[in-house]
């Protein structure tokens, strides 16, 4: 007799169920210390991404995400209209990308740097300094630069005073707001992200530099030709990251750091999503604006591992 | 081999160049902590007249009377002492009984499992879609909106994995043979074993805590539940009326008592980092790998 598709399917799923069934038992005790992962991630990591069909709905709370009338892409193209989006894009992008292109470097020639330094304890006392910005929050760090850039008691303003200049609200100046972001951005990263840096050159064969130096390299040229290529691959690497990561800015400083006076330079999409979701309640709008940020930043990790595959080099899969 | 030991006694310029640069690197990096702990022990008197620039003019502990005074300061300090405590024991806890199940290569899943959570990187709902699920489990407004909806950071339960998979497998082994539990396993032996790579994200832990703003910032309404670095922002930034707005208020909170705050706030901080670099450059290392 022949048997059905269906039927065939019918008879061979017990027994795919059973060995499941028999694996499950056999890993229970781990998959019961795994419980909790798995209650975490299905709470607090899918269940916002599941959340997002509010983008696509007039979410209102009495009614709950799923009661909530469907609008499709009315939010999306409310946002796409508006003067805001323009501002938006550009902003993200160019503190994005100035920040990567400005801020990669530093750590790099600092390590650099670092290694060359034959005063043992200087080299160890300037390192330490270095990432003790890094450990500061966000907020001291940002009123440290709310602070020395005063208008009244500032001390960058005190030294322009000094020399003659007059004085600026540096934080109420849109020209300056960019400078003053990836500046100190510079300042409270460099010493950390170096680390990895001089990881990589502690790795290095010394025996490299001793035949150079048996060759009679001077030591610019050991820094140029042993030491930077053989941080290549850790450079490529981290540049890959950082250009995934570009637009994840850091919109907790942007959020203190800027003002009404400034948003036209400052605000990005994170800031904006918090403005209009949580401080104005348009939660499914400003859910709209977030996924279409998530997008963008999605495609963007696509494009650099694309883009750096294609070049040659190592992709991050 | 005489050229050789002359470049190794002898200081070249660029020895010198060096040490210019990177003191200068120092002092910059170092300069903003010391004019803030130089403040916060002045005069007013001396600071309205912005004479204190390296060392505390007229040194008085008034600053620091004040703060632990008002009850404001030292409410937040211990409420963020509570966060970052309970907060990295849950961490802690969820990540390595987490990671372990997952280090194991034959665990049921491992590989789905593996590729969901790494999924979560890179795709998540955002911020709205998340607090409308921490305020669906009633928890805005109570220290579990802080320490539940981020109990496991993906990159550290990540790293702690890789750590469990490069231990040796002999001691588990023969546990194993003698009718140890994994429960036992992981607790009696995995854990104990595993104390430097602990240290590791643990540091990553409090510190994320520690400095946390934005998260008490949109789930914490109740002043009283405020955090430090909430309680910093309103007070270095505005008055709570005035959202959004950069008025120089150095007239409304003396300057002396905010960089008090500043200095009390970053103290802990300032006694973990210096031995943290042991610990953070391996996390960086591991995690880099994993990419």
């Amino acid at each position: 007799m022949q048997l059905t598709q269906a039927e065939l399917t019918r008879q061979k799923n017990p027994s795919r169920l059973s060995s499941v069934w028999r694996h499950i038992k056999q890993d229970r005790q781990l998959l019961i210390l795994f419980l909790p992962c798995i209650v975490f991630f299905i709470l607090f990591r899918y269940g916002p991404i599941y959340g997002l069909i509010i983008a696509f709905k007039d979410y209102n709370v009495y009614q709950g995400i799923l009661d909530s009338p469907w609008v499709g892409l009315e939010h999306f193209r409310r946002f796409f209209d508006s003067p805001d989006f323009w501002i938006l894009f550009r902003n993200t992008l160019q503190l994005g990308l100035f920040t990567l292109l400005w801020a990669f470097p530093f750590p790099i020639l600092f390590a650099v740097m670092l290694n060359e330094v034959r005063f043992i304890r200087f080299k160890k006392w300037v390192q330490t300094f270095s990432y003790l910005p890094s450990f500061l929050s966000v907020v001291i760090v940002s009123s440290m630069i709310i602070d020395f850039l005063s208008p009244t008691h500032g001390l960058i303003n005190e030294l322009l005073k000094a020399f003659g200049f007059t004085p600026t609200y540096f934080l109420a100046a849109p020209e300056w707001f960019r400078t003053i972001y990836i500046s100190t951005d510079i300042w409270q990263h460099m010493g950390y992200d170096a680390i990895i840096y001089l990881a990589a050159i502690a790795a290095i064969d010394p025996s490299l530099y001793e035949a150079a130096k048996v060759d009679g390299a001077s030591r610019f040229h050991m820094m140029r030709y042993i030491t930077i290529p053989s941080i290549m691959p850790t450079i490529v690497i981290m540049f890959i990251l950082k250009s995934g990561a570009m637009f994840r800015i850091g919109y907790e400083k942007v959020l203190l750091l800027y003002s009404p006076m400034t948003y036209e330079v400052a605000d990005v999409f994170s800031t904006y999503v918090y403005r209009k979701g949580l401080l104005e309640t348009n939660y499914s709008y400003a859910s709209a604006v977030g996924l279409f940020e998530s997008m963008i930043a999605l495609v963007m990790l696509l494009l650099t591992n694309f883009v750096s595959k294609r070049a040659g080099g190592k992709g991050l899969w | 081999m005489v050229s050789i030991r002359a470049t190794r006694s002898r200081y070249t310029l660029l020895d010198w160049v060096l040490v210019l640069i990177l003191g200068l690197v120092g002092v910059v990096t170092l300069y903003p902590v010391i004019y803030i702990v130089a403040i916060s022990f002045s005069d007013t008197a001396y600071i309205v007249q912005n004479k204190v620039f390296l060392w505390p003019k007229g040194f008085t502990l008034e600053a620091y009377q004040k703060i632990f005074n008002d009850p404001k300061i030292p409410r937040a300090y211990l409420n963020t002492i509570i966060y970052t405590t309970l907060g990295t024991g849950i961490n802690l806890l969820m990540t390595a009984v987490a990671a372990y199940p997952l280090s194991r290569p034959n665990f049921f899943g491992r590989k789905y499992f593996m590729i969901a959570i790494v999924l979560t990187m890179f795709l998540n709902g955002g911020i709205i879609p998340t607090y409308l699920i921490v305020q669906k489990l009633h928890m805005i407004d109570s220290i579990w909106a802080i320490v539940i909806p981020n109990a496991i950071w993906t990159m550290e339960l990540l790293i702690l994995k890789s750590f469990y998979e490069n231990m040796s497998g002999s001691l588990r082994e023969s546990a194993l043979i003698d009718g140890a539990s994994e429960y036992r396993i992981l607790f009696s032996i995995i854990l104990p074993l595993s104390k430097p790579a602990l240290a590791s994200i643990g540091l990553f832990y409090f510190m994320g805590h520690w400095n946390s703003f934005f998260i008490p910032m949109i789930y914490l309404n109740d002043t009283k539940l405020y955090p430090l670095q909430v309680v910093l922002r309103d007070m270095l930034f505005f008055d709570s009326t005035q959202q959004n707005s950069l008025v120089d208020q150095s007239a409304i909170t003396p300057q002396a008592m905010k960089n008090a705050t500043i200095f009390v706030s970053m103290v802990p901080v300032l006694l973990v980092y210096p031995f943290a670099q042991k610990y953070f450059a391996k996390g960086i290392m591991l995690g880099s790998e994993k990419g």
